[in-house]
């Protein structure tokens, strides 16, 4: 059985339910991106999923479904929240990215590297 | 003899117009299903009909697709069977997810904030192993975090804790 037969009934909930997406597959693994018209739509078709591969324990499919009306498509930005004790080199460490590479995204916030504060959003250029 | 003959001509006769009309309904419902496909948005599908079967072909991406060139062709009148010879074009490769440490960082960090203390991540090539306990009520939204980070592939041994 090819994995779009397994989930066939998961894409036939996308498209009666309104959330666009698009399929593409390598090594085994089906990846299905798209979005949802709501937070609802979005949660039965993880409903389905869970049904269909209970506690998702296959490992052969990438869900990746965002909600339109929240205005956060699964592709946005990715984004760090600084806690306390956190520098841009330690952040940058995290990402295995120079502490330059997140200074530089986010000069529009941070004027000073050396100072950075708890619960600040820093954009990070991956 | 006469009447033998006469006879025989009316079999005749009514075989050729019976074939006839057979061969003229078949390709009526063809034109039909093929309509109705178009009506439906389904393309890049064929129908052929023969004896009220319909045989679907062609190539199409998506299996929901091949489903729905069923169900339409079904709705046809005149057809008494579908034959769905569609089959389905191998998919493009997914976007490669970004390099190993960047995506162990990103999905850390989305999982930090869906609240999934208590998973941990390891990256090898693009696949994301998590493990690790988190509490049941967060188990699907810890795995949502993970599926939502442009991840490759997934090994899945997060636990559920009570």
């Amino acid at each position: 059985m090819s994995l779009q037969e397994k989930y066939q009934s998961l894409l036939e909930l996308a498209n009666q339910n309104g959330t666009t997406y698009n399929l593409s597959e390598a090594d085994g693994v089906l990846h299905i991106e798209g979005n949802a018209p709501s937070s609802e739509a979005k949660q039965q078709i993880w409903d389905e999923y869970n049904r269909i591969d209970p506690d998702f324990r296959s490992n052969d499919l990438v869900l990746n479904i965002g909600v339109s009306a929240e205005g956060a498509p699964s592709d946005a930005a990715h984004t760090y929240t600084v806690e306390s004790g956190d520098s841009l080199s330690k952040i940058g460490q995290k990402y295995g990215l120079p502490w330059k590479a997140i200074f530089d995204a986010n000069r529009d916030i941070i004027k000073d590297p050396d100072l950075i504060h708890p619960g600040q959003e820093l954009k990070i250029p991956i | 003899m006469n009447k033998k003959l006469s006879l025989l001509v009316l079999v005749a006769l009514a075989l050729s117009v019976f074939a006839a009309a057979c061969g003229k309904k078949d390709t009526d419902i063809q034109k039909a299903v093929q309509d109705k496909l178009t009506a439906d948005g389904v393309t890049g599908v064929t129908a052929s009909v023969k004896d009220g079967v319909a045989t679907l072909s062609g190539e199409v991406a998506d299996i929901t697709v091949k489903n729905k060139a069923e169900t339409s062709a079904k709705g046809v009148d005149g057809v008494e069977s579908v034959t769905n010879s569609i089959t389905l074009k191998p998919l493009p490769t997914p976007t490669p997810p970004v390099a190993d440490p960047a995506l162990t960082g990103k999905v850390t960090e989305n999982l930090k904030k869906a609240g999934c203390t208590g998973a941990t991540v390891s990256v090898e090539n693009g696949k994301v192993t998590i493990k690790g306990s988190v509490p049941e009520a967060k188990y699907v939204e810890c795995i949502q975090a993970v599926n939502q980070s442009g991840v490759g592939s997934i090994d899945n041994q997060l636990q559920k804790s009570k």
